[in-house]
């Protein structure tokens, strides 16, 4: 528990209804999107402004408080659990869109921007922001940059990090700092955007950021290939890749997660599939015409035992409402699922599928899998129940599994959910000693108190 | 209050599945009315549903902060609608507060007014009567109808505009039973539910909804024993023990017919939830469903009973030339799913334009009680409606849910946008 004294600083700060100190709240921020990891803040703290947010910061770094900046929530890592209790800072309530400029194809937003709030202001003007991790209905743009957030779009237009042209980021002392600016090139220095890109909020608060934009892509087409062999799905995934096609999105989802979907919203889907591709070209209508040709030969060649090309874009949203819907269909499927989010190089896509089975049959748990195949990032999970010790041991031990398989094959430990407290067992095998120790270091000179998302990332040692 | 023998969260775990079938995602965040405004977790459903089950788990009591969090929920379903793990969340909470009442009764003066008066209702309707002595002492005489009924008390002083209360019942003006005049063939018969609004406050409405069914052939029940449909008491408030009362009234007062019409979303949607919440019996179970079947929405019997050919639909003087919108009421759109009929009437009519209102299906904010316990969060809500309204350029909103209704005015009014609020049936000859 904090200090009465503290708690009445606090409010006298950011406002009486922006502190939030009852039981019940407290819990509302206890959790995230992942399943059972949760810790009660000890208080919540909303700020509207910058100069409050630093205000805060250097509150608790005097006292010495833990602060776990977060956005809405939405991650799978355990990133905004605060684990060592303190102050929760929620930036939900600084969510204005401060500037889109079309000509210079940049928008400069507040960090609780909602991504999808963000995405249908941009239409308006036929601009176009890519990254777009699945949780785009309640994930907050401050969140995706400390996550450094990706999702199928990223296979042509890369993660979060290549559209941060400029950040505000409030250092543990307090201090507003801004980096960058709103031009394309910027040679100014270290790059110390990207130190912050994808921090995890262990660094700084971002309170602002400037974002690289496209111009809407006029044309697109969706177009679904099913597959009998799930390493052939993957394989396709190669074939189409090396054939200097790159589509917008490809994505996999597996037999369990077509069934699942069958069941909650029958859509027609092939049941007896074991795999199905979702691919969607993008650009100008000659080229998508050209691509969507080309692929659809592609696919048929490595194997699709059918290729649907959607004829509208009702058809096309349903798709992409089926994988959207995909990680429901995964979450509700067990009492515990440990998700995870590997990646692999894109010519190891279909060994790397294969090694799955093999673990799925060794280990004699089912290992379920959707995901964007086009990056070569999959969502392996496993259902598994916390309350049954020895089985969720073996659980995780098959996870473990999967981990040096993954890196067996030169892929890495998380391709966008980042460490958080999820994958942070795991960091020592993923990362040379050094670069970790490097993080370290980084961390004592910018945080030196630990304040800031404490328990995150990597292990701490046990003292 | 319940018993040490007594399960503490009885009602709670019969929604069990609904209670842990949320992953966690935060969609909800983007589509939750309350949250939209007040954007702190508490507000969505994700956070109401983590406090419930914080509670099953131990690690939280029953609060006032808790009761509270609870309370501040419209019911408006659309959390729900846009789940992917099709969640239902306003179940949840809907049971918890009925758990809730059981550990903590209800607090003054709404014991009162729900336990002793609504179920009364010929007092009840006097006391309305006897609260529209001072209304027009008190506050400015508007257009339109009061706030919620059974909340008329707490709702003065709180500066909205309240309109007038009829000088006469519906259930003063017309008989029982309402036969089709000479000469029109009776082709079925029908009981007619009229929720307190349109027997205290718009009986005009209630004889006009009589009327027109008369002329096409419908006779009209109006059983005097019915009362008020228990939506407050027992979804708002979650007292369930008052709100069986209630159904088992309502239940028996339309026995013997075949249809109970309804001109009221909410009522229509909680009698129809009787057999969901209020059931704890296999005799009430059989008769709540059974009951529940037999009612109607007056938009969905026109068109999906009835079936009436377009040139029934004629527009009334005030509907003739004007540019018509309509307001889907969360009790009929998500709740029953009724959207496409009171589309097809409006459209049918001639000489009235139909003209859809961006997100017409979003909630007003009213939500009953609600809108009495959080007035200016109910207007922010209540805004953004304005804004779509609005945007449409519509002479005419249209409705079929009293309450949205007076939520409109109020909102319309208070604004100063000169758009008119009307029932649907109001549209029609």
């Amino acid at each position: 528990m904090l200090e009465k004294k503290l708690i009445s600083q606090l409010r006298k700060i950011a406002g009486k209804d922006a502190v939030l100190t009852s039981k019940e709240d407290l819990n509302a921020y206890s959790y995230d999107g992942t399943t059972t990891w949760a810790h009660m803040p000890d208080v919540v703290v909303l700020p509207t402004t910058a100069e409050q947010v630093s205000q805060v910061l250097k509150l608790a770094d005097e006292n010495k408080i833990p602060v776990t900046p977060r956005g809405a929530g939405t991650n799978v890592s355990g990133g905004s659990i605060p684990i060592k209790g303190g102050i929760v800072l929620c930036t939900t309530k600084m969510n204005k869109i401060l500037n889109i400029n079309k000509t210079n194809l940049t928008a400069t937003v507040e960090p609780g921007v909602v991504l999808q709030d963000f995405n249908n202001a941009l239409a308006e003007q036929g601009l176009f922001y890519p990254p777009d991790p699945q949780s785009f209905l309640g994930c907050t743009i401050g969140g995706t940059i400390a996550e450094n957030a990706g999702g199928p779009y990223c296979v042509k237009y890369g993660v979060t990090k290549q559209y941060v042209l400029g950040l505000e980021v409030v250092l543990a002392n307090g201090y507003i700092m801004k980096l960058g600016g709103v031009t394309v090139k910027n040679r100014t220095g270290y790059e110390l955007m990207m130190l912050f890109t994808g921090a995890e909020g262990t660094l700084g608060v971002i309170t602002k950021i400037t974002l690289r934009l496209l111009p809407m892509p006029l044309a697109n087409q969706t177009m679904m290939a099913i597959f009998d062999d799930m390493a052939a799905g993957g394989q396709a995934v190669s074939n189409m890749m090396a054939s200097g096609v790159v589509p917008a999105k490809v994505e996999f989802v597996d037999n369990f997660v077509i069934r699942r979907i069958e069941e909650m919203t029958p859509m027609g889907l092939p049941v007896d599939a074991k795999a199905l591709l979702l691919i969607q070209a993008d650009g100008s209508p000659a080229a998508v015409e050209a691509e969507s040709a080309q692929i659809v030969d592609i696919l048929k060649k490595s194997g699709a035992k059918e290729v649907r090309v959607a004829k509208d874009a009702d058809e096309a949203a349903r798709y992409w409402k089926m994988r959207s819907a995909g990680f429901a269909a995964v979450f509700g499927a067990a009492h515990t699922v440990m998700a995870e989010d590997v990646a692999v190089p894109r010519d190891k896509l279909a060994e790397f599928i294969r090694k799955l089975d093999e673990i799925s049959e060794k280990s004699g748990f089912f290992i379920q899998y959707l995901g964007h195949a086009g990056d070569g990032n999959l969502h392996p999970s496993i259902f598994t129940d916390i309350r049954n010790k020895e089985e969720f041991e073996r659980a995780q031990q098959t996870m473990e599994e999967i981990f040096e398989t993954a890196l067996s094959l030169g892929g890495v430990l998380s391709g966008e959910h980042g460490i958080g407290l999820e994958k942070q067992r795991f960091l020592k095998r993923a990362m040379d000693p050094v670069a970790l120790n490097l993080m370290k270091k980084i961390k004592a000179i910018l945080d030196p108190n630990h304040i800031l998302n404490p328990g995150k990332i990597w292990e701490e040692e046990r003292v | 209050m319940v018993k040490a023998t007594e399960d503490r969260y009885e009602q709670i775990k019969r929604f069990e599945s609904d209670l842990s079938q949320c992953m966690k995602c935060g969609f909800c965040t983007f589509f939750c009315p309350v949250y939209q405004e007040e954007r702190i977790e508490p507000s969505v459903a994700r956070g109401k549903n983590m406090m419930i089950r914080g509670l099953l788990a131990g690690d939280l009591e029953y609060t006032k902060e808790y009761a509270g969090r609870l309370n501040k929920c419209t019911l408006c379903m659309t959390c729900t609608a846009n789940c992917p793990a099709k969640a239902n969340i306003p179940n949840v909470i809907v049971a918890a507060r009925a758990d809730t009442v059981r550990a903590k009764g209800l607090k003054f003066p709404y014991n009162i007014i729900y336990r002793w008066l609504l179920p009364r209702r010929t007092l009840f309707g006097n006391v309305v009567r006897f609260a529209s002595w001072f209304q027009g002492i008190f506050l400015p005489k508007t257009e339109g109808t009061i706030r919620h009924l059974s909340m008329f008390l707490s709702a003065l002083g709180k500066g909205r505009n309240i309109p007038q209360i009829a000088p006469r019942f519906l259930r003063q003006m017309v008989p029982v039973v309402n036969k089709p005049p000479s000469g029109v063939k009776t082709r079925m018969k029908v009981g007619y539910f009229t929720g307190c609004m349109t027997d205290f406050v718009l009986p005009d409405l209630g004889k006009h909804i009589i009327d027109f069914l008369n002329r096409n052939g419908v006779e009209v029940v109006m059983p005097k024993e019915q009362g008020c449909c228990g939506a407050p008491v027992f979804l708002g408030a979650g007292d369930f023990d008052t709100g069986r009362k209630m159904a088992d009234t309502n239940v028996k007062a339309f026995e013997d017919l075949d249809y109970v019409i309804s001109d009221c979303a909410t009522c229509t949607s909680a009698l129809k939830d009787y057999a969901k919440f209020l059931a704890d019996t296999p005799e009430r179970k059989e008769a709540y469903a059974k009951f529940g079947d037999k009612v109607k929405d007056i938009s969905q019997f026109l068109v999906d009973v009835l079936k009436l050919p377009a040139s029934a639909y004629q527009p009334s003087a005030q509907a003739k030339g004007k540019k018509v919108t309509w307001h889907d009421p969360c009790h009929l759109s998500r709740h029953l799913g009724i959207t496409s009929q009171p589309r097809q009437i409006i459209k049918s009519i001639p000489d009235v334009e139909y003209v859809e209102m961006p997100n017409a299906d979003r909630c007003c904010g009213m939500a009953g009680t609600f809108s009495i316990y959080y007035y200016d969060l109910s207007k922010q809500i209540a805004d953004k409606k304005v804004e779509a309204i609005k945007s449409t350029g519509a002479d005419i909103v249209v409705s079929s849910c009293p309450g949205c209704e007076i939520q409109l005015i109020d909102s319309l009014l208070r604004n100063k946008v000169p758009v008119k609020v009307m029932h649907i049936m109001e549209l029609l000859k």
